[in-house]
């Protein structure tokens, strides 16, 4: 790390290394309890309620309609990229509705655009559509 | 007084009135809680008076925890931690008919209960401040670490995991560009990181994404089964009389253990159902629907909140999530809660003050009537839901900056926020590593520029003995008492 020099007495570094022994010696404690069996217990579950394995299939789709979202907004805009992040979630949390998913997302994410970019002022980007909204 | 001639302009009511509203909402709603809100609403907020905008904010957290408590009762989830208790008898009432008394105990009992709170509020902050204003740099960095300290080993069940929880968030905190030297810290050459990791996305990206991955990866298929609510939610003379004494009982446990910093609300609901266990006649309705059971804990529960805001106030240390939040919204309107707070920016603190009074009340007669829409919220398809909730968060987390380095972080932070619930660590800890990190190091070179260097400060003068002393009694002991027994097991 460059550190600038001269200045203040305590140099940038000092705190970040308290730091750093602080999260050694967690570490190591937390380490020895894994060892000794104690996995944690997920949110919302007793320790001895039967396990039961992630669903990793609609974690991945739900974690691959954020990503989406982060590509597709600045590039396609915010109405394209919004209403596949709310389709592919709703997706994710077991909905088979195609067709009535994709409408009701159309409509949300037109409706968070209008209401937040022309009525609150927050900047969300046209993509696409830029020209037609005026901006 | 002057506080409620601010309180009671036309525009702060409204907004009062909105908070109120989306503080209940998201009360109500499974997944959504006032920290979340708060985060959300910070970039849709920052055009608006800092005064409207505070007193928003202060509705959402007192509301929440009347609707929590509907949830409670009505579904058996709480929405909130500290409506774990209620459910506990509140969804027995519920389910032997008598919804109506449980719900009307716990809104009059967070009404009593907040506005007894409020005011030893508007007494005991400007004296905590007055005090405040003599701690030195060095007795700060010693509330930090206790506050450190006891939000990390109270919470959750297992201590080293909370304290894990509270590394990561320090970590975080210390992104970016050193305050005073200017010198980057784990930035990793990615120029978007030298202002550092946005607090208000991490928030949001924890509680909301990483709460939607959770629930995606295993309860997905979980049907809401309500109980239906037959005739008005209203209680009798008798169930008045049994629930007046908790009312009172829950007000003086809550409140204190608010203003130390005890770990949030689960302490003391915890505490005040063991009261009313305890000193209850009718013990042998406990677990069976007793409506001490509901009004204590209830009551607990509101004045813990209102407690926790003395020391956000007058010391600006946040003991909670949502008051850590709280905190992030002052900031962001260049309002530093703290010792000058009350002579810096007295309109906005009493306004503040005032208006929870209000909200309170507002609170009390809007939802006991509205208790059926709130029901009907709960029918809101899961999925849409959680696509809902997924779309405001990274609104929210793109809309702060404009920026999609702060999206990528947030997608990372909710994968993070999975994890955490995954493997039973407390979330709350990184929040407050996260806040209040920055703020210990500020205070920690203070204190070494005064003394030249010398560290002797740091435990120089009496105060920071004493706060030292409680941590060791509160904190340390208790560990070195488990681990001796466990030894002890062993052998």
């Amino acid at each position: 790390m460059d550190v600038p020099q001269g200045g203040s007495i305590i140099s940038p570094q000092t705190f970040p290394y308290m730091v750093a022994g602080f999260l050694t010696l967690v570490g190591i404690a937390l380490m020895f309890q894994v060892l000794r069996g104690n996995y944690g217990t997920p949110d919302g579950t007793e320790p001895g309620d039967e396990f039961q394995s992630a669903d990793f299939t609609t974690m991945a789709i739900f974690a691959a309609a954020i990503a989406i979202h982060v590509v597709l907004l600045e590039k396609a805009g915010y109405v394209i990229a919004a209403t596949i992040s709310f389709w592919g979630v709703a997706f994710a949390f077991g909905s088979r509705k195609f067709l009535k998913d994709f409408i009701f997302s159309l409509i949300f994410a037109v409706l968070v655009y209008v209401i937040f970019s022309l009525g609150l002022n927050i900047n969300l980007p046209a993509g696409i559509f830029d020209g037609i909204t005026g901006k | 007084m002057d506080g409620f001639a601010t309180a009671f302009t036309l525009t702060n009511l409204i907004f009062g009135l909105l908070g109120t509203f989306l503080g209940t909402l998201v009360g109500v709603l499974p997944g959504i809680g006032p920290a979340l809100a708060i985060g959300l609403l910070l970039p849709v907020t920052l055009s608006v008076e800092p005064t409207s905008a505070l007193i928003m904010f202060a509705s959402i957290y007192y509301g929440a925890m009347y609707g929590g408590s509907t949830t409670s009762i009505l579904l058996n989830t709480p929405g909130e931690s500290g409506s774990v208790i209620t459910a506990l008898e509140g969804n027995k009432m519920a389910k032997a008919g008598r919804a109506g008394a449980a719900l009307a105990t716990a809104a009059i009992g967070s009404f009593v209960a907040g506005t007894i709170a409020t005011l030893l509020l508007a007494f005991g902050a400007p004296a905590l401040a007055d005090f405040a204003l003599t701690i030195q740099p060095a007795g700060y960095l010693a509330l930090i670490i206790l506050a450190f300290a006891t939000v990390g080993t109270l919470l959750g069940t297992s201590r080293i995991r909370g304290l894990a929880a509270l590394g990561v968030g320090l970590v975080i905190g210390l992104v970016g560009a050193d305050l005073q030297s200017g010198a980057l810290r784990l930035t990793f050459g990615n120029m978007n990181a030298i202002d550092g990791i946005e607090t208000v996305t991490v928030i949001v990206a924890i509680f909301a994404l990483g709460e939607a991955l959770y629930i995606a990866s295993r309860f997905k298929n979980k049907a809401i089964d309500v109980i239906p609510l037959k005739g008005k939610a209203w209680m009798t003379r008798q169930d008045f009389k049994r629930s007046w004494k908790p009312w009172l009982r829950g007000t003086a446990i809550g409140f204190p253990l608010g203003v130390i910093p005890a770990g949030g609300s689960e302490v003391p609901t915890f505490l005040s159902y063991g009261v009313e266990k305890g000193l209850s006649k009718n013990k042998e309705e406990f677990g069976k629907g007793a409506i001490e059971g509901v009004a204590g804990p209830e009551a607990a529960n509101n004045a813990n909140a209102a407690g926790a805001l003395v020391p956000l106030l007058a010391l600006g240390l946040p003991t909670s999530a949502t008051a850590a939040v709280v905190l992030v919204a002052f900031q962001s309107f260049d309002i530093q809660p703290g010792p000058m707070l009350f002579m810096n920016n007295p309109v906005v603190v009493w306004g503040l003050i005032a208006s929870l009074f209000i909200g309170n009340a507002l609170l009390l007669v809007l939802n006991l009537p509205l208790i059926r829409f709130w029901v009907l919220l709960l029918k809101i398809p899961s999925h849409y839901l959680y696509a809902g909730i997924t779309t405001f968060a990274l609104l929210g987390a793109y809309a702060l900056n404009n920026s999609t380095f702060d999206l990528q972080v947030a997608l990372a932070v909710g994968i993070l926020g999975y994890l955490f619930r995954r493997f039973g660590v407390p979330v709350t800890p990184l929040i407050i590593g996260l806040i209040l990190g920055p703020l210990a190091e500020t205070q920690f070179k203070r204190a070494l520029q005064i003394s030249q260097g010398d560290y002797s400060i740091l435990i120089a003068g009496g105060f920071p003995k004493i706060i030292y002393a409680i941590l060791i009694l509160v904190v340390v002991a208790p560990l070195i008492w488990n681990f001796k027994k466990t030894f002890a097991v062993k052998k």
